[in-house]
């Protein structure tokens, strides 16, 4: 069942013992070392940590992430994937960056703030000129599940 | 004027401490009604019959869980003032001091607080944190504002007026068998979390104490609600907190 619990409070940590369902939304920090199933929303940064299993979307500004991840992430400010992390999903963040030994299966999206603003040169009399800003699909580490 | 109520003297020297409060009270020019709790008459029964007699401020003078006492009657009707005595580790935080005649101070000066409060359904008040100690690793089903649901173990639960759940846990894994008989070595593993909300369910199963001190205030399950600026207590600078 997805639920909203959303405070003003210190922030939240979800400990090794806690296994909760729905969505975990707070406006400071959220911190996960055990087991949530659904979103994860937070206005500050998100820290899934090595013993943390998620599934459901992360969202965050700085969001860093060193257990398992199943579902898209968001990150405005900056992603972090740290080398045990794991990741199975899409990535959205201007600012990437993947450790040494993470797993990443899943599209990756860095918006540059430019796709607006670049049209594609056309030439009329030539042969039309390779799109440089289309955003690169890649799979870094095959599925290994 | 303040209508003072007195924890039951547990020694001869808390006795001797009264009798000085209540000298030091004199000498301040905030002497007031005085009355004593004892198994005959309740602090609940006296705080009714303070704010029957118009008192708009009610000071206990004890320690943490018989603070919390005094407050839940209070609540809503009128101000709490503090002097701490005995085991009064947390409202002397509160308050700015664990000195008897610093408090005293406090009272004259009257500086006034605001606090958060959490209310666990039907009457117990939570403005002092309450700690939940299971003799042993013990599982608690948890409901947060309706909605998300989940379960944690925990040797110790901790509830705070800001309706913050703290859980604690440790507990051993991968012990080594001896001969198949005796267990030796493993790991630790330290848990702690603290989740917020403004409605909170917690389920154990058996029912589990909840304690402020050594005093039991409720047991689970317990239905809890957040109550924002709920209580005025007189403390060393007023503030809303």
């Amino acid at each position: 069942m997805k639920g909203v619990m959303e405070t003003n409070g210190p922030g939240t940590t979800v400990g090794v013992n806690v296994s909760l369902s729905g969505t975990l939304k707070d406006q400071n920090d959220i911190s996960v070392f055990g087991m949530v199933e659904g979103e994860v929303i937070s206005e500050k940064s998100v820290t899934i940590g090595q013993t943390a299993q998620v599934k459901g979307p992360v969202k965050g500004e700085l969001v860093t992430i060193a257990g398992v991840v199943r579902g898209s992430i968001t990150a405005g400010e900056k992603l972090e994937l740290l080398e045990t992390g794991k990741v199975f999903g899409s990535i959205n963040t201007k600012n990437l960056v993947i450790h040494s030994g993470a797993i990443l299966v899943g599209k990756t999206e860095m918006p540059t703030g430019e796709d607006s603003e670049v049209e594609p040169e056309v030439d009329g009399e030539g042969e039309p000129t390779e799109d440089a800003s289309e955003p690169a699909d890649e799979t870094l580490t095959p599925d290994e599940e | 004027m303040y209508y003072y109520i007195l924890e039951p003297p547990t020694s001869r020297a808390v006795r001797q401490t009264y009798q000085k409060l209540r000298d030091l009270l004199t000498n301040l020019g905030i002497a007031g009604e005085m009355v004593a709790a004892s198994p005959a008459r309740t602090p609940e029964e006296l705080t009714m019959m303070g704010l029957e007699r118009g008192y708009g401020t009610v000071v206990a003078v004890g320690g943490d869980a018989f603070v919390n006492n005094i407050a839940q009657a209070i609540i809503g009707q009128a101000v709490l003032g503090v002097i701490p005595i005995g085991e009064a580790d947390q409202i002397s935080e509160i308050i700015g001091t664990n000195n008897m005649r610093t408090a005293a101070e406090f009272l004259k000066f009257r500086r006034l607080s605001t606090f958060n409060t959490t209310i666990g359904e039907p009457e117990t008040l939570i403005f002092l944190d309450a700690v939940i100690t299971p003799p042993k690793l013990a599982k608690v089903n948890l409901v947060i504002d309706g909605k998300l649901r989940g379960y944690a173990y925990f040797n110790k639960l901790t509830i705070t007026r800001n309706a913050e759940i703290k859980i604690e846990s440790s507990h051993l894994v991968e012990q080594k068998k001896i001969l198949g008989l005796f267990t030796s070595g493993g790991t630790t593993v330290k848990s702690e979390s603290l989740l917020h909300g403004k409605s909170i369910r917690l389920v154990t199963d058996p029912e589990l104490a909840l304690m402020i001190g050594r005093q039991p205030i409720a047991k689970t399950p317990l239905q809890l609600r957040f109550h924002p600026n709920s209580l005025k207590v007189i403390t060393k600078r007023g503030s809303i907190l």
